[in-house]
C-alpha cells in the first residue's frame, strides 16, 4: 500500500492509502455520543464533513480534559488509521480505543484493556496519519475513543478534526437496497 | 433516581403533616408525572440516611411497585449526600435501557455537611458523565445550604438541564410548590400536562382544606353536575340536622301535635307534618333525598290541588289512632296528593318510605329554598315526573295499608 502524506501545515486533503476510505459516511450519526463535552463545541465540529475543515469549529471538553467518545457505525468496518488535527496546546495526547464496547463511561475505561493506545504527537495533530493496531480492528461495529489527557496538560481538550480511515467488510448496507418494481421479477 | 432524605430531621412538622410524609407525597407526584409523560421513562428511588444509602427500587416504569416501595420507611439517622449521589450514579449506570438520560432528584432536607469544594466536585462529575441533577431543598436552612446547593447546580447544569427549587418552611404543601417548579414543567409536553391536571386537583384539594375560590372544592366550571350535587346534599344534611334537633325538642309530645294538627290549615299541618315525621326513619331521607327533591318540586307547582286535597284529607285523620309508623295525617296527606296528580305509575324504588317522602314533602320552607337555589331541576322535566308518578306509587301502598289497619 503506498501512503502518501501531504505536507501538514495545509488543510488540502490527505491522500489515503489504496482500499481504505474515510468512514465518515459509515457513522451511524443519530447515536453518536461524547460524554463531557462543552455544549457549545460539539463531536459534530470534529467529525463531520464540513464542520471538521474548519479549524474554528472544535470539539471541546468541558468539566476536565478528558473526552470519550463512543462513535457507533452502521455496517462492519475495518479500521486502519486515524487522522486527527487539534491545536499544539489543548490537543490530545493519549488516546485509548475501544472496539465494540457500547455505553461505555468514564469509571469504567479501566475494567478491560484498549484495543489500541496512541500517543499523538504534534506532527499528527497537524494531519499526519495515525496507523493503528489494524489486526484489532477487523471487525469493529463501534468505535470508542478516549482522550486522557491532552499535550499541554490543561484543564480543556480541543479536537478540530477527527477522521477514521478503514475499508469497510461486505456487509449489506441497507441504505443501497433499492426497491423492485412489481412488474419485475 | 430520587434520593430520599429519611434523616431524623425529616420527623419535623413544620411541613403538613411531617416533612417525611410531605417528602414521600411530593415524591409519589414525580414518580407518577414521570411514568405519566413518557411510557419508556423509569423511576427509582433510594434513601440516604438510616444506616446508609439504600436503594428501595431500581429504574421502573411501574408505578405501582414504586408506590410499594415506598410504604413503611422509617425515618432515622443521618444523611450522606454525597455517598447517595454517588450510589445514584451507579443505579443509572446499571439502567437496562442505555437509551435514556440519566437524571437525580435529590430531596435535601438535613443540614449540608460536605464542604462546597466537594460538591462542585461531586458536581463536575455528574456532568462529566452526562448526569442531570434537580435539588429540592426544603426543611433544615442553616444560612450555607443555599449557597452551597446552588453552587452544586452550577457546577452540574449542562445547558440548563438541571434545575433547583427551595420551598421555605410553613409553606402549604411541599408538592404543590413542586408542581409548579420547573422540576416538573422541564419535563415537556406530557410532564406539564400531568403537572396540569395534578395542579388542579391539588389546588382543589388545597381549597377544600383551607377555605379558598370554590365552596365544595369543586369548580362550578369544570363539572357543574358535581357541583350541583354537592350543594343539594349539603343542604339537606343542614336540613336534616336541624330537623334532628327540633326532634329531640318534641319528641315527647310528638302523637299529641299530631292529633292537634289534623284540624289545622294545611299550610300548618304540612309544616307541621314534616317536623313530626322526622323522629322516624330519618336515615331513610339519606338514601332518597335527592328523588324526595325532585317529588317537592312537583308538590310545590301543585301546592293548590294539594292544599285542597290535604285539608279534606286532614279532617278524617283525627279518627286515627292505630297509625304508629308515621302519624295518619300523612297517610292521608298523601292520599290526597295522589288524588289531585293523575300520572301514570312507574315501579321505581320501593324502598322509599312514606314516611321519608313525607316528611320532605311537608317542609315548604326547606324546599322553596332549596328549589331556588337549584338550577337545573325542572319541575316540567319528564324524569322529575317519572320520580313523581313513583312517590304515588308507594303512597298508594301505603294508602292500602292504612286503609287496612283502619278497617281492623
Amino acid at each position: 500500500m503506498a501512503t502518501t502524506a501531504t505536507p501538514a501545515t495545509t488543510a488540502a486533503p490527505v491522500q489515503l492509502p489504496l482500499g481504505q476510505v474515510d468512514l465518515a459516511d459509515c457513522i451511524e450519526w443519530q447515536s453518536v455520543e461524547c460524554l463531557n463535552e462543552n455544549s457549545l463545541h460539539t463531536s459534530v465540529n470534529a467529525l463531520k464533513q464540513g464542520y471538521r475543515e474548519d479549524n474554528g469549529l472544535y470539539l471541546e471538553s468541558d468539566a476536565d480534559e478528558q473526552l470519550l467518545l463512543y462513535i457507533p457505525f452502521n455496517q462492519v468496518v475495518k479500521l486502519h488509521s486515524l487522522i486527527i488535527r487539534g491545536p499544539p496546546e489543548e490537543g490530545p495526547r493519549t488516546l485509548k480505543l475501544f472496539a465494540n464496547r457500547p455505553n461505555m463511561g468514564f469509571s469504567n475505561v479501566t475494567d478491560f484493556p484498549p484495543n489500541d493506545t496512541v500517543i499523538a504527537s504534534l506532527e499528527n495533530l497537524e494531519g499526519k496519519p495515525i496507523p493503528l493496531k489494524y489486526v484489532k480492528f477487523q471487525s469493529v461495529r463501534s468505535l470508542t475513543l478516549f482522550v486522557e489527557d491532552n499535550q499541554g496538560g490543561g484543564e480543556v481538550t480541543q479536537l478540530q478534526k477527527l477522521a477514521i480511515v478503514g475499508s469497510t467488510v461486505e456487509t449489506t448496507n441497507m441504505k443501497d437496497l433499492k426497491k423492485i418494481s412489481e412488474n419485475e421479477g | 433516581m430520587v434520593c430520599m432524605d429519611n434523616s431524623e430531621w425529616m420527623r419535623n412538622g413544620d411541613y403538613s403533616p411531617t416533612r417525611f410524609q410531605a417528602q414521600a407525597d411530593a415524591i409519589n407526584l414525580i414518580c407518577g408525572a414521570k411514568t405519566q409523560s413518557n411510557p419508556e421513562n423509569t423511576v427509582g428511588v433510594l434513601t440516604m440516611a438510616g444506616k446508609g444509602p439504600r436503594v428501595l427500587i431500581t429504574p421502573t416504569n411501574d408505578l405501582g411497585k414504586i408506590l410499594q416501595a415506598l410504604h413503611g420507611l422509617e425515618v432515622g439517622g443521618e444523611m450522606r449526600m454525597t455517598s447517595g449521589v454517588q450510589v445514584a450514579q451507579l443505579a443509572l449506570k446499571h439502567r437496562q435501557n442505555k437509551h435514556q438520560r440519566q437524571r437525580i432528584v435529590l430531596f435535601a432536607g438535613s443540614p449540608v455537611l460536605a464542604d462546597k469544594a466537594v460538591l462542585e466536585g461531586m458536581g463536575k462529575k455528574l456532568k462529566k458523565n452526562n448526569v442531570a441533577l434537580d435539588i429540592v431543598s426544603f426543611g433544615e436552612d442553616d444560612g450555607e445550604k443555599v449557597e452551597k446547593l446552588e453552587a452544586l447546580l452550577n457546577a452540574v447544569n449542562n445547558g440548563d438541564n438541571s434545575h433547583i427549587v427551595h420551598i421555605p418552611g410553613g409553606e402549604r404543601v411541599l408538592s404543590d410548590v413542586l408542581i409548579s417548579s420547573s422540576i416538573f414543567t422541564g419535563d415537556g409536553e406530557g410532564g406539564s400536562g400531568f403537572a396540569a391536571a395534578a395542579a388542579a386537583s391539588a389546588a382543589a384539594a388545597a381549597v377544600g382544606g383551607g377555605g379558598g375560590a370554590y365552596d365544595f372544592g369543586v369548580d362550578p366550571n369544570l363539572d357543574p353536575e358535581l357541583a350541583l350535587a354537592l350543594r343539594v346534599s349539603m343542604e339537606e344534611e343542614r336540613a336534616r340536622q336541624e330537623a334532628a334537633m327540633k326532634r329531640s325538642a318534641e319528641d315527647s309530645t310528638a302523637k299529641g301535635q299530631q292529633a292537634g294538627e289534623s284540624s289545622s290549615a294545611p299550610d300548618v299541618a304540612m309544616s307541621d307534618v314534616g317536623l313530626v315525621d322526622t323522629t322516624d326513619k330519618s336515615k331513610d331521607m339519606m338514601i332518597d333525598d335527592d328523588t324526595a327533591l325532585l317529588q317537592q318540586a312537583i308538590a310545590m307547582s301543585m301546592a293548590q290541588a294539594a292544599q285542597a286535597a290535604a285539608a279534606a284529607g286532614g279532617g278524617p285523620a283525627t279518627t286515627d289512632t292505630s297509625m304508629e309508623e308515621s302519624g295518619g295525617d300523612d297517610q292521608d296527606l298523601a292520599y290526597a296528593l295522589q288524588m289531585s296528580m293523575q300520572q301514570a305509575a312507574a315501579a321505581a324504588s320501593a324502598a322509599q318510605g312514606s314516611a321519608d317522602v313525607n316528611q320532605v314533602l311537608g317542609d315548604q320552607s326547606f324546599v322553596s329554598s332549596v328549589l331556588s337555589s337549584l338550577p337545573g331541576v325542572d319541575p316540567n322535566d319528564p324524569n322529575v315526573r317519572d320520580v313523581l308518578a313513583s312517590l304515588q306509587t308507594d303512597e298508594g301502598k301505603n294508602d292500602d295499608q292504612a286503609t287496612k289497619d283502619k278497617s281492623k
